[in-house]
């Protein structure tokens, strides 16, 4: 085990429930320090990955390491945050005491656990509600309670699965700074959610899976630069026609903005300024990228794809049928 | 046993210990049976303070220097009124105007009946009036017989037996090992239930309110099954040990210091046969840490395999059974405490705790047979820990319906 062993790293992993597949030859590599994103819809088999790098679950093939050893002890998982998609609350305890608790059972001695769970809770204004039972907060202050007990004990590693659902925009804003905040402490975060948008906003790699595969992963930026046509879209005002031009392959102009598709290799930047030296006003110049929902689109094999998941409840059947 | 085992026994014993509920049943039961002896005693006490002067008409004539001497025992204040007459009409008067407490009348035939007639202002307690009676009696049995009054207490008291028993075989259980047999034997049956239903709604609240996948990312499943039955099993040996202390200061403490106070009371002295001793306590004990973690284990397994109460209601009869059937038999082991039907029900590990307890509390079950009672429920607790600890691995994290028996035997196989 060495520091620079990757914070995840997946070799050919498959599960298998009864006879549904949920992860099937899977091989992921997560970088330390990386905000990572599994992104898949509802029954891709994201749970059960995470339920595995988490070793909750076992893989029938393959092998998982965590912070560099293929060994579960508790020490190791205790320095990783995890935050379910199946998460809940002790509805009969006091916040403050089931924050305390949640960090004890990650190693983190009660006296500091109490004084870091009142310094969280301070800072997400819900200093009141300490000494009150978990059952009379509202489901987006449980939200946050539960985002905290994840990070209580400063793990090294956050896994949250499908951290943000049924969250309001302020409060999503929050966690999402807290996450961000993390990783700029240069801790790992992996980050699963069937919302592409939301990854794309956060995330620096991501890990796209369809039907228990892989469809591809990398890093974002490139794998939308690699995956872009290389067009541009301006918006403008005054002259058109200013883009006809050497490296120009193809124009097609709409309403209020025109998309010019560009030779492999060409300049964009050239455009551009043959566009200002026309007079026109641009209000908007774009290198035009697909979206992560287009690529993922792409490349799983249409729209259908999207949303032929299995059924949730048959994913969770299949955990019944099979954990280890 | 590693931190996070002790984070779970802590939360458990805590959460439950700190609910009213808990220092209600734990305090109201004790309190309620010392009420139950204390309040009647009190009554018959009180009874005797507004009412404590008393005018004895002797028409026997021998009579009165025996009875005066016992009433004033009771804490009455006594007179003698000559044998007028008129005189009895006369004192009921001053009785009904609240002078007098009362006035008691031995009839000529006291001495051959026992008969006394007592005017009063209001009916005295139960208690009372089996103490005036009994004085009567014993007085005029001293003075027939000659004897002096100690000896006619004696024979009233209905005499000494002696019992020598020269072969084990068929022995009965008397009054007082019968009460402590058949009451430990249900406080068992209830504890143990009691107890090993809390460990499956533990279970089931942690699958319900979805919290079990946080818990088990920290650590195994087995840990959080262990520390869950020991924490709800803590939670349990407390109640019992306040009862058990409660219990033992009213008889150490309380009774005597009642009986110092009120000597009339003296009838509570014969509960002294059913004070159970240190070594029923650890019979106890032991009856009940391996009753309790055998259905603790079965309970988690219940818990585990089910999504609702309601299920948890249907999944649980074959469990309960395996508690109730000694339940059914207890009366007739008792009583038949060495009859092979009864040596061999006690010797199943299940019935064990209630039925080795209780021929082992009737004094009948040979040490040899209550150890291999203890041996055989050790080794059912560590099968069902095995077995429970399995089905609880998989069921935990499952959703859906409820498994069937080939796949529950998959489970264990599989997990």
């Amino acid at each position: 085990m060495t520091v620079d062993s990757p914070a995840v790293r997946l070799q050919g992993v498959t599960k298998t429930f009864g006879r549904h597949r949920a992860v099937d030859h899977l091989d992921l590599t997560i970088p330390r320090g990386s905000l990572y994103g599994l992104l898949g819809p509802n029954g891709s088999g994201k749970t059960t990955t995470i339920r595995m790098i988490m070793g909750i679950l076992h893989p029938d093939e393959g092998s998982v390491a965590l912070l560099g050893a293929a060994d579960l002890d508790e020490t190791r998982r205790q320095r990783v945050g995890y935050l379910p998609e199946e998460r809940g609350v002790y509805r009969k305890m006091r916040v403050l005491d089931f924050l305390v608790f949640l960090g004890e059972i990650r190693g983190l001695a009660r006296v500091e656990g109490r004084r870091r769970a009142s310094d969280w809770l301070d800072r997400l204004g819900l200093e009141e509600w300490a000494d009150k039972r978990t059952e009379d907060l509202s489901k987006g202050m449980q939200q946050k309670v539960q985002f905290v007990a994840t990070v209580l004990h400063e793990p090294e590693f956050l896994i949250l699965d499908e951290p943000f659902s049924g969250l309001d925009p302020i409060n999503q804003d929050v966690l999402e700074d807290i996450v961000r905040d993390f990783h700029r402490r240069g801790r790992t975060i992996l980050f699963s959610t069937h919302l592409m948008h939301q990854a794309e906003r956060l995330c620096q790699r991501v890990c796209l899976i369809s039907r228990a595969r892989k469809v591809l992963d990398g890093d974002l930026r490139e794998l939308k630069r690699s995956e872009g046509d290389g067009a541009v879209e301006v918006e403008f005002e005054g002259p058109s026609g200013w883009w006809d031009g050497p490296e120009v392959s193809g124009v097609d102009l709409a309403a209020d903005h025109v998309r010019i598709a560009l030779a492999d290799g060409a300049d964009p930047q050239a455009v551009l300024r043959r566009g200002l030296a026309a007079g026109a006003v641009i209000r908007r110049f774009e290198i035009a990228e697909p979206s992560l929902h287009e690529i993922f689109v792409r490349h799983a094999g249409g729209e259908g794809a999207v949303d032929a998941g299995v059924p949730r409840e048959l994913a969770l059947d299949g955990v019944a049928g099979g954990a280890a | 046993m590693s931190g996070v085992v002790w984070a779970v026994i802590r939360r458990e014993y805590l959460q439950r210990v700190r609910t009213r509920w808990f220092v209600a049943s734990t305090v109201a039961a004790p309190l309620f049976m010392a009420l139950l002896i204390a309040i009647p005693a009190f009554m018959a006490s009180r009874e005797g303070d507004s009412r404590s002067s008393l005018v004895v008409i002797d028409r026997t004539g021998v009579l009165y220097d025996d009875v005066a001497a016992d009433l004033e025992n009771l804490g009455y204040e006594v007179q003698r009124a000559p044998d007028a007459p008129d005189a009895e009409e006369a004192l009921s008067r001053r009785v009904e105007q609240g002078d007098l407490g009362g006035v008691l009348v031995l009839s000529p035939d006291a001495l051959d009946r026992g008969s006394v007639r007592l005017v009063t202002g209001g009916r005295p307690a139960l208690v009372r009036q089996m103490a005036i009676r009994q004085i009567v009696v014993q007085s005029a049995l001293a003075q027939r017989l000659g004897a002096d009054e100690a000896a006619a207490r004696t024979l009233l008291g209905g005499g000494e037996l002696e019992l020598v028993v020269l072969s084990d075989g068929g022995t009965r259980a008397d009054e007082p090992a019968f009460v402590a047999a058949y009451g430990g034997a249900f406080i068992l049956y209830m504890t143990i239930l009691f107890y090993a239903i809390a460990v499956m709604r533990s279970v089931l609240e942690e699958k319900t309110n979805r919290i079990v996948e946080v818990v088990i990312s920290s650590m195994r499943p087995h840990q959080l099954m262990l520390g869950k039955i020991l924490g709800v099993g803590a939670v349990g040996l407390t109640q019992l040990g306040i009862w058990a202390a409660a219990a033992a200061a009213m008889f150490v403490a309380g009774i005597p210091a009642l009986l110092a106070a009120n000597p009339s009371m003296s009838q509570l002295a014969e509960l002294a046969p059913f004070l159970p001793g240190l070594g029923y306590l650890g019979l106890f004990l032991v009856f009940f840490l391996g009753g309790y973690f055998m259905y603790a284990g079965l309970y988690a397994a219940v818990g585990a395999m089910c999504n609702t109460d309601e299920e948890a209601q249907s999944a649980q009869f074959p469990v309960i059974m395996l508690l109730v059937v000694p339940i059914i038999f207890v009366t007739q082991v008792i009583a038949e405490p060495n009859a092979p039907l009864s040596v061999g029900l006690s010797l199943f590990p299940p019935f064990s705790p209630i039925l080795m307890f209780a021929r082992a509390a009737t004094g009948a079950a040979p040490m040899w047979q209550i150890g291999v009672s203890v041996v055989g429920m050790v080794a059912a607790v560590l099968v069902i820990a095995w077995v429970a600890g399995r089905i609880y691995k998989v069921g935990i994290l499952m959703a859906g319906k409820r498994p069937t028996l080939p796949e529950l035997w998959r489970w264990v196989r599989e997990a």
